[in-house]
């Protein structure tokens, strides 16, 4: 892992001035690289999209729709049923547009545990060393060594199928990558003397931490935060499709099971089972696109193009 | 020191992230007053059966229009399973099945293990239901081997349930298999009585028309084990049935017919001689034997084959009268003996079993542990081959006395719904042998090739939502039957079950035409009644339309956890 | 190889074994621990009390935790995993007979998967710019962003449902007979059924070889001595093969270990969709049908796998880089 450039070492006094620049330099690469842009455009349209559902369709996505006396069962596309029934009447629409929502809710908040974990962690190993160090990175290679989604299948079982036992899963093993790549940046920064001259200049160890290193390591934790909420939202897709997920929300993933062990395909109903894959697809590729961006923070030899 | 107060903050923050997952989960109080709690239904989550689930939630909508409080949860079925069986005390009300297999045939099983007061401690009477005077009718069909009594017992005992309402019976499904016609003559292809047109007399009878000569059928889960002194999984049963031979068998009109045995007679009520069949074999050449009958019948009943222990429990003694007749003695009547023992217990040879049963002998492990690697059997299939997880393979015996008409039966483990549909449409599968999905689209592959025949038959098994009798209000019969009118079984017969089930009445099937009770009480979607009968049962309701109990009673239990 | 080396090498088999023993007794606390009676599944109703306490006894499960805890090592330790609740048979035996379909389908993708993304990730390099990379670029993670499920289905549902080019399951068609596995192996039936499978994981592990060879080679090609070479007035394929390529090609090689490992756990869907008869499919039916025994088995010799790869990774990336110095670790 290479390192990238960091920005210089605060004056004393200028608690927030770290963060501030860092900050600043984040917002400056959303503005000139196309592919966070485009992103954060397609995060900001799945946001819209989920705040507005109840605007966008009439219908709830439980509801069971009977017109006249039938069961609205399996209709295909029309002015009705944007996107057709499902074979119990559902509207595959308004699933699709209130599925938006755990989508998200699981994305972001997986994601933020993961940053958050990840970077204390990191954080926190890189700079005391010692045997705090060993243990934590122990900790990592275990959870480096247990395989991801049957863990989580594992869990979940135990647990109980709900969203946020998934969620929970997920922060307790998908944090090792960023541990590990910001707990190498915190060791370079020690060895360029980097903290070694904040703890002359009398910061405690806490402040140093928060007000020197952090920041520094901030697009560290977006990188693998924005990568974070893809990984997030294809292993809820994944748990539902082996039935493990949680029967009370409708999620894009429940969505494609449903759809999976009502034979969609067979019966011809693309409309089912395509677009809730399309709309995973793209908040994911949403994902690493900003991710994308935060990489070129870090090798800046790519930004030249 | 500040290495702690790191180690401090990591843990605040772990502990703030299983708090936070753990946060749903709140016990709630039991409500004080005459208002009826709120009410639990368990039922199967909607990947596991989306069936049962789907007239779980219709269910519980209709039990709202009532002024009850009613939260459908789910559980896998292997904690649902353990759930209602060991935590009697706990739970309200279930979904419910119960599969029909062919030894179900006779009504006997059904009636008296559901509702008599002996299997209600730990048996199937889960839902507690004590009537001494069914329990008397139960037993009293038990021992009537003349059939027209025996056939007024029964209908009297479907006349007590229906009135007690202790289930609300929601449909007879209807089993769904189809086949493709190009490969085997339609003609052939047997259709039993409840069961379908999978069963034992298809694949024994089926002919190919053309140059396939295999049957491929399908099965979503693996096969667990080919063992006849072990009942495993449902698709492990179609291959034993296939391997070794029973003295009775099911025929396709639901009666019990000869098959090993020859011909049987009752001599009393408790005593039956049974001819076997001449110049049987097992399928490494030696003869069936006498002894290898009562070797089959006996061996159950060591400590080491529990699961068909039950079966012969009832056989007291069996005599060898000559090489091929034997005298069988029950300890009490038992009109249902030629299906429920006959008809079950497989033949297996002795000269194989006794020492690998010997073997077991003063170890913990019981014969469910032991696997032939090549079973032997003397039934017309043999065993050719099993890559688990795959495939079995089953070859014609061309020297059984009902040889198969095609060349070899191969099993298919097929995960996934959708490529058994594809396979069966590109010629991979000839024989659909396990569709749990949903009908129209198999109706619609029909239609659209007609190379596919599908047929849909009812079942046997029954579909029922049952409530714990041990928990009140479900105590009180008028209550039930209140319940069983709001509920809109039809609506659940044409949503959750595609309009491919019949409505169901009794604990016997609608497909036991001789056995099923006729003008049964129907309980009719009707809300208005099923408020009325509340209120002459002395059940109100409060300025908010929740429901409460009779003025005497008030609310005594908590939320069903 | 140097005694130091030898010493790091042994430290981190130790350190491995370690992970090991804390991932399997994991394992072992969170079946111990799942709510209700582990044996619901097997126990047959009619079972009287005496036979189902026979059954648990047979099953070790009246035992305390602890003895439990110490017969499961003794029990791993000697290479045995207990005996499937399930399948009442070994489950060394079943997971034995999982494995090579697994491995054969995994590592195959992986190799694949690289061959491809490799050189297509040194393609877009050398379109550093156009239209056409960042194209490529937005294809290659839309490909990988999409659920690999859904991808599976979609191209079974045109390949062999509409297409028939493929068949819709399994490893072989039915009642097929093979004298040997390496017959069974490279015979066209095995090929045709392992088509689809791989196609799928090949169109999500693509990625990253794909990814990491492109940012690999702008580095290496902004080197001084590929700038020399430009100078020398060489033309621009031969630098890209000769000089760059053979240079960007050191960490994407090691990433290989690293994702086979990772891709050990994807696979799980995949099989499932295509009826895969590997150790994902019994994993999830184990878990599914609490087959306790079944499921650590099958868990941990995924896991093993996964540890081992990563070790491999890193032996494999010290070896060739020799820069990096095993004291920093």
């Amino acid at each position: 892992m290479r390192s990238g450039s960091v920005g210089a070492l605060p004056r004393p006094g200028q608690t927030w001035a770290g963060w501030r620049r860092a900050a600043g330099t984040l917002w400056g690469v959303l503005q000139h690289d196309r592919f966070a842009f485009a992103g954060i455009v397609i995060y900001a349209l799945f946001v819209l999209i989920a705040l507005s559902a109840p605007l966008l369709t009439p219908y709830d996505p439980q509801q069971t729709i009977i017109s006249g006396d039938q069961l609205m069962a399996n209709r295909p596309p029309s002015r009705a049923y944007p996107l057709g029934t499902t074979n119990v009447g559902r509207d595959i629409f308004a699933q699709l547009v209130y599925g938006a929502r755990p989508a998200l809710a699981v994305g972001f908040v997986a994601a933020f545990f993961v940053a958050l974990i990840g970077t204390s962690i990191g954080i926190v190993a890189g700079y005391y060393g010692g045997w705090l160090d060993a243990v934590l990175m122990r900790l990592a290679d275990v959870a480096f060594g247990i395989p991801y989604l049957p863990f989580v299948i594992v869990l979940v079982a135990f647990l109980g199928p709900s969203l946020w036992n998934i969620v929970l899963t997920m922060a307790l093993l998908l944090w090792k990558d960023t541990a590990r790549v910001v707990r190498a940046q915190v060791l370079t920064l020690r060895e360029r003397g980097f903290v070694e001259a904040a703890r002359v200049l009398g910061s405690s160890p806490r402040r140093l931490m928060l007000v020197h290193l952090a920041p520094n390591v901030l697009p560290i934790a977006l990188l693998y935060g924005s990568l974070a909420v893809g990984w997030a939202i294809l292993t809820e897709a994944s748990v539902s499709f082996l039935g493990f997920g949680d029967p009370a929300r409708i999620s894009w993933g429940y969505m494609l099971q449903d759809a999976y062990i009502s034979q969609a395909l067979s019966g011809g109903a693309y409309n089912w089972f395509i677009p809730p894959g399309v709309c995973i697809m793209l908040v994911v590729m949403a994902g690493y696109f900003i991710s994308r961006g935060y990489e070129e923070l870090l090798f800046p030899r790519l930004r030249r193009r | 020191m500040q290495k702690r107060s790191v180690v401090h903050g990591l843990a605040f923050l772990a502990l703030g992230a299983l708090i936070a997952a753990g946060a749903p989960v709140a016990p709630t109080q039991a409500q004080p007053g005459r208002q009826v709690r709120e009410l639990v239904l368990v039922t199967w989550p909607q990947a596991q059966d989306p069936q049962q689930y789907e007239a779980a939630r219709i269910a519980a909508e209709g039990m709202r229009r009532l002024g009850l409080r009613v939260t459908v949860r789910t559980m896998p079925w292997e904690q649902l399973a353990d759930y209602i069986w060991y935590s009697r005390q706990k739970w309200d009300m279930t979904t419910w099945q119960m599969v029909g297999r062919p030894e179900r045939s006779d009504p006997d099983e059904l009636l008296v293990n559901l509702f008599s007061s002996s299997t209600a401690k730990d048996g199937y009477n889960f839902i507690g239901f004590i009537d001494p005077k069914y329990d008397e009718i139960a037993q009293g069909q038990r021992e009537a081997t003349d059939l027209t009594t025996r056939k007024k017992l029964i209908v009297q005992a479907q006349e007590i349930i229906a009135g007690a309402q202790p289930y609300t019976f929601l449909v007879n499904p209807k089993s769904i298999y189809a086949f493709n016609n190009q490969v085997w003559d339609p003609a052939t292809i047997v259709e039993q009585k409840g069961i379908g047109i999978k069963n034992f007399w298809t694949f024994d009878g089926a002919a190919p028309k053309g140059a396939q000569k295999d049957m491929v059928l399908n099965a979503q889960d693996p096969v667990q084990a080919i063992n006849p002194l072990y009942i495993s999984g449902k698709v492990d049963s179609w291959i034993t049935e296939l391997i070794w031979d029973r003295l009775v068998r099911i025929g396709p009109d639901g009666l019990p017919r000869p098959w090993a045995a020859g011909a049987y007679k009752w001599l009393t009520p408790t005593t039956i001689d049974v001819t076997l069949r001449p110049g049987m074999r097992w399928h490494d050449g030696t003869p069936v034997t006498a002894d290898d009958v009562i070797f089959s019948f006996t061996a159950p009943k060591g400590g080491k084959v529990p699961m068909y222990r039950p079966f012969v429990a009832n056989i007291a003694d069996i005599k060898k009268l000559s090489a091929t007749t034997l005298r069988f003695t029950l300890a009490k009547p038992s009109a249902a003996f030629l299906t429920s023992t006959l008809g079950k217990i497989n033949l297996v040879p002795q000269h194989v079993w006794a020492p690998m049963l010997q073997s077991l002998e003063g170890k913990k492990e019981n014969a469910e542990s032991l696997q032939e690697k090549a079973p032997i059997g003397s039934g017309p299939f043999k065993f050719a081959g099993w890559t688990r997880g795959q495939e079995v393979v089953l070859e014609a015996n061309p020297e059984h006395w009902a040889a198969p008409k095609m060349r070899r039966w191969i099993l298919r483990t097929v995960s996934n719904v959708e490529a058994a549909l594809g396979g069966l449409r590109n010629g991979e599968i000839n024989f659909l042998s396990d569709y749990l999905g949903d009908p129209a689209v198999l109706a619609r592959l029909s239609s659209q090739d007609p190379r596919i025949t599908v047929i849909a038959s009812t079942d046997i098994g029954m579909q029922f939502i049952a409530y714990n009798e041990r928990r009140p209000p479900f105590n009180d019969a008028d209550f039930r039957r209140a319940l069983s009118m709001v509920i809109d079984r039809n609506m659940i017969r044409l949503v959750a079950y595609k309009g491919y089930g019949v409505l169901a009445d009794s604990p016997v099937s609608q497909a036991l035409e001789f056995w099923h009770a006729p003008n049964l009480p129907q309980y009719a979607y009707n809300v208005a009644a099923a408020r009325d009968l509340l209120k002459k049962a002395g059940y109100e309701w409060d300025p908010q339309g929740h429901l409460l109990y009779p003025a005497s009673q008030t609310e005594t239990l908590e939320v069903a956890r | 190889m140097t005694r130091s080396s030898t010493r790091w090498i042994a430290q981190r088999l130790a350190q491995m074994l370690l992970v090991l023993w804390v991932v399997a007794t994991l394992l072992f606390l969170i079946f111990r621990l799942m709510p209700g009676n582990p044996l619901a599944a097997y126990i047959d109703p009619n079972f009287t009390a005496d036979q189902q306490q026979a059954l648990i006894h047979e099953f070790g499960l009246d035992l305390p935790l602890w003895q439990q805890y110490l017969i499961f090592l003794r029990a791993s330790a000697a290479g045995s995993m207990g005996q499937s609740f399930f399948y009442h048979a070994p489950v060394a035996q079943l997971v034995w007979e999982a494995l090579p379909n697994t491995l054969i389908l995994v590592l195959g993708a992986v190799i694949i998967a690289f061959l491809i993304g490799a050189t297509a990730g040194a393609f877009l390099a050398w379109k550093r710019g156009t239209a056409l990379e960042t194209a490529g670029i937005s294809l290659a993670l839309a490909v990988r962003a999409a659920p690999e499920f859904w991808v599976g289905m979609i191209l079974l549902a045109v390949f062999s449902f509409s297409l028939r080019w493929f068949p819709t399951s399994g490893t072989a068609s039915p009642g097929a007979q093979y004298a040997s596995l390496w017959r069974q192996l490279t015979s066209p039936d095995f090929l045709r059924h392992l088509a689809l499978p791989l196609v799928t994981l090949v169109l999500y592990l693509q990625g990253l070889p794909l990814l990491l060879m492109r940012s690999n080679m702008l580095d290496v090609m902004e080197e001084e001595f590929i700038v020399m070479a430009r100078m020398k007035g060489l033309p621009e394929r031969r630098i890209l093969l000769r000089h760059a390529a053979r240079n960007a090609l050191l960490p994407v090689v090691t990433a290989f270990a690293l994702v086979v490992g990772y891709s050990l756990q994807g696979y799980v869907v995949v099989e499932n969709v295509f009826s895969w008869p590997g150790l994902g499919r019994l994993l999830v039916k184990a878990v599914a049908a609490k087959d306790y025994p079944l499921a650590q088995g099958a868990f941990l010799l995924i896991a093993a796998l996964a540890i081992f790869m990563n070790l491999a990774a890193d032996l494999f990336y010290t070896w060739l880089d020799p820069r990096v110095s095993y004291a920093k670790r």
